[in-house]
């Protein structure tokens, strides 16, 4: 049981840093972005490109790709998602394509073998008898740790509390001298920044593939379904909901089906609670 | 999407179109059409050693004063763009003669277009006994095609049971394992004949599973071959991500030696590749740097000079399926298929990895002198080592490193 909790914990993590970003894009600038799952995959891309090809210490390499993903994802609202915003279809679209591409570039710069990124703990840890991959408890704690700090930064300081205002009323902030556009571009950054982290802390000991973003971007989307469109303490709650229900499917069922998992959750959501489990009911 | 690069990149690799000889220069050469992954290091070994043989067949004339020239399609590791791969290759190219195949369930997908097309396909890379099967049920429509390599599943499985036997319960002592495989065509065909044959030797098999070839964790799995009390845990890879599937399982420390078919472990850096994570793995192999034949060793070191890389499996069959072809083509006195098969149907070549000789269901032949498994090792600095069978062992099986050392 101890082994289900912990590797459940870990799932969970992995889960809550790709639904933290993309829920929290969501629910500040109203933008549903399809592409990141490509942020995740393009972490791990270039976590292997720093390590393996150029021979990087691993944590240079880290910083490094955290940091060209989220001026990806600033470039990509800046360039992309901006002119179209007005229509929300049309963001949809942009983000849609921009996944796609990226994921026929690392198709064609990669080739379709997997990769790997070297791990930064690469023996077991002995947790109450359990031995655990130290890299998943590295990953672990480095999402309680980034989650932990995003929060802070949001509830604690002037820029957070900008990014609050914006999210609940762009205009009105504007107003107030807040300058909506460049929290959107800052927010879109720290959102693609998380979900890179997520793809350089699990690419050692998950598969680095230009596909990669594709199961990211559903389980993303589920997680968020369920905890509720633009609610961090939602998403959190769903990862952890999500994360240990898939553990459980595949210690106890069968592997195969944790994939299963997170596509009944959005069913019952949908069905039970459409607004999620601490999402906003918004009347049309 | 997805789709768009292979048929973008689907590649046409001319081989020996240099005109050199005025009289061959009036002739048109004779096509072989490769129906192979190209992005997959089996399909680019397949060409490689295609090239390989088709240069040396040219140097020294070609066959019936014409020469040889390749070209290849990809057929990737998705039946529609195998289908595609066929049909550019027999109505677009007009290929003499199709060498290739990976994926068995791709390759299952072919055959109808093969057949219709009434072109000769030898396989080098699928081992579904399902793919010569069709020879027996329907043989005027299915006459065309032969496995000049992988051994079928079937036999293969038979030749792990002989591993089994003699390495893992005769030298390490186990007598109870578990079987971890892909959920893929030549997997389902070749696991009941592997509990079967363990089971009559007195192996008793704890677990099997067999999953989905995207799965990325494979913990949950580890732990049930744990839990299950196993010894030894068989594996049956080709498609799944082994990388990932090895790197898990080194960080599991799951306490029991594993080998079996990987076939991503036959790359010579699979090994560097995973960080050294795979020492201690058995992995079946048809070709080593080893005198299996007089030809082995000419041919390994020859394909290391001209492509930097050892050979994975599809190279000795290919190379051998050009030369076998070319043969027979001789023998036969022209490229018409119906009369280049009653000469294969009667062909006993030593290939560069053992004699070739097909059965009535035109499957290559294993036994001794043919084409057998190799089973390699992994072993300390990710050097290989082949610990059975012994009359071509290079060294002695060990125990992985976690395990050696409780």
């Amino acid at each position: 049981m101890l082994t289900v909790l912990i590797y459940g914990a870990v799932t969970s993590a992995i889960l809550a840093m790709l639904a933290v970003g993309f829920t929290l894009i969501f629910g500040v600038a109203r933008i549903l972005n399809l592409a990141h799952g490509a942020f995740y995959a393009l972490g791990a891309y270039c976590a292997y490109s720093f390590t393996a090809l150029l021979k990087l210490p691993l944590i240079v390499s880290a910083l490094l790709s955290v940091g060209i993903v989220a001026v990806f994802g600033m470039a990509m609202e800046r360039v992309l998602v901006r002119p179209l915003r007005q229509s929300s279809l049309a963001v949809l679209m942009i983000t849609l394509v921009t996944a796609l591409t990226l994921e026929q570039v690392l198709f064609v710069v990669f080739g379709s073998q997997s990769k790997n990124v070297p791990a930064f703990v690469n023996f077991p840890l002995d947790v109450g008898g359990v031995s655990v991959d130290g890299q998943r408890l590295l990953a672990l704690v480095i999402a309680v740790v980034l989650i932990g700090a995003l929060w802070l930064f949001i509830q604690r300081t002037r820029l957070g509390s900008a990014i609050l205002a914006v999210s609940q009323d762009p205009e009105a902030a504007q107003y107030m001298g807040i300058p909506a556009n460049r929290i959107f571009t800052l927010v879109m950054g720290l959102s693609a920044a998380l979900a890179g982290a997520a793809g350089v802390i699990a690419g050692p000991f998950l598969s680095v593939r230009p596909t990669m973003d594709q199961t990211a971007m559903i389980t993303a989307f589920s997680v968020v379904i369920v905890g509720g469109l633009g609610s961090i303490p939602g998403s959190i709650l769903a990862a952890c909901i999500i994360g240990f229900s898939q553990t459980l499917v595949a210690f106890y069922f069968n592997p195969e089906w944790t994939g299963t998992v997170s596509l009944v959750a959005i069913l019952l959501t949908l069905v039970i609670r459409p607004s999620g489990l601490m999402g906003r009911v918004v009347n049309a | 999407m997805r789709r768009l690069v292979p048929l973008v990149t689907t590649a046409l690799f001319a081989g020996g179109l240099a005109l050199s000889a005025p009289a061959s220069a009036a002739r048109k050469p004779i096509l072989i059409g490769l129906d192979t992954p190209i992005q997959l290091q089996v399909g680019k070994d397949t060409i490689a050693a295609v090239k390989m043989a088709v240069d040396e067949i040219n140097a020294k004339g070609g066959v019936l004063g014409r020469k040889l020239s390749y070209v290849a399609a990809d057929e990737g590791t998705d039946p529609q763009l195998g289908v595609s791969a066929i049909n550019k290759l027999t109505s677009d190219d007009h290929a003499d003669v199709l060498i290739g195949g990976y994926d068995s369930g791709v390759q299952l997908a072919e055959e109808p277009h093969i057949a219709r097309s009434k072109t000769i396909w030898l396989g080098v890379g699928a081992a579904s006994p399902n793919i010569t099967a069709l020879v027996g049920k329907h043989y005027g429509e299915y006459k065309y095609i032969f496995r000049v390599n992988p051994l079928n599943s079937a036999l293969q499985a038979t030749q792990i049971v002989d591993f089994a036997d003699h390495v893992v319960k005769g030298k390490l002592h186990r007598t109870k394992v578990a079987i971890l495989g892909e959920s893929a065509i030549w997997v389902r065909g070749l696991v009941p004949v592997l509990v079967k044959g363990l089971e009559r030797d007195g192996i008793k098999v704890t677990y099997q599973q067999l999953f989905d070839e995207t799965m990325t964790d494979f913990t949950p799995l580890f732990a049930r071959v744990k839990d299950s009390g196993a010894q030894f845990l068989l594996t049956i890879l080709s498609h799944a991500n082994s990388d990932v599937f090895i790197k898990q399982l080194y960080e599991a420390r799951l306490p029991m030696p594993y080998g079996g078919i990987d076939v991503k472990s036959m790359t010579p850096n699979f090994c560097s590749r995973v960080n050294g994570d795979a020492v201690g793995e058995t992995t079946v192999n048809f070709i080593t740097r080893a005198p299996i034949t007089k030809k082995t060793i000419p041919f390994w070191d020859k394909f290391v000079k001209e492509n930097g890389r050892a050979p994975v499996y599809t190279a000795p069959g290919a190379y051998n399926a050009v030369y076998l072809y070319a043969w027979a083509v001789k023998k036969a006195g022209t490229t018409n298929a119906d009369k280049v098969i009653k000469e294969l149907q009667k062909a006993d070549y030593l290939g560069v990895a053992g004699r070739i000789k097909f059965n009535k269901l035109h499957d290559d032949l294993d036994g001794p002198g043919y084409q057998n498994l190799l089973f390699v090792q992994w072993q300390k600095g990710c050097k290989r080592a082949v610990v059975w069978p012994e009359s071509v062992a290079t060294g002695k099986v060990v125990l992985p490193p976690w395990v050696a050392s409780k």
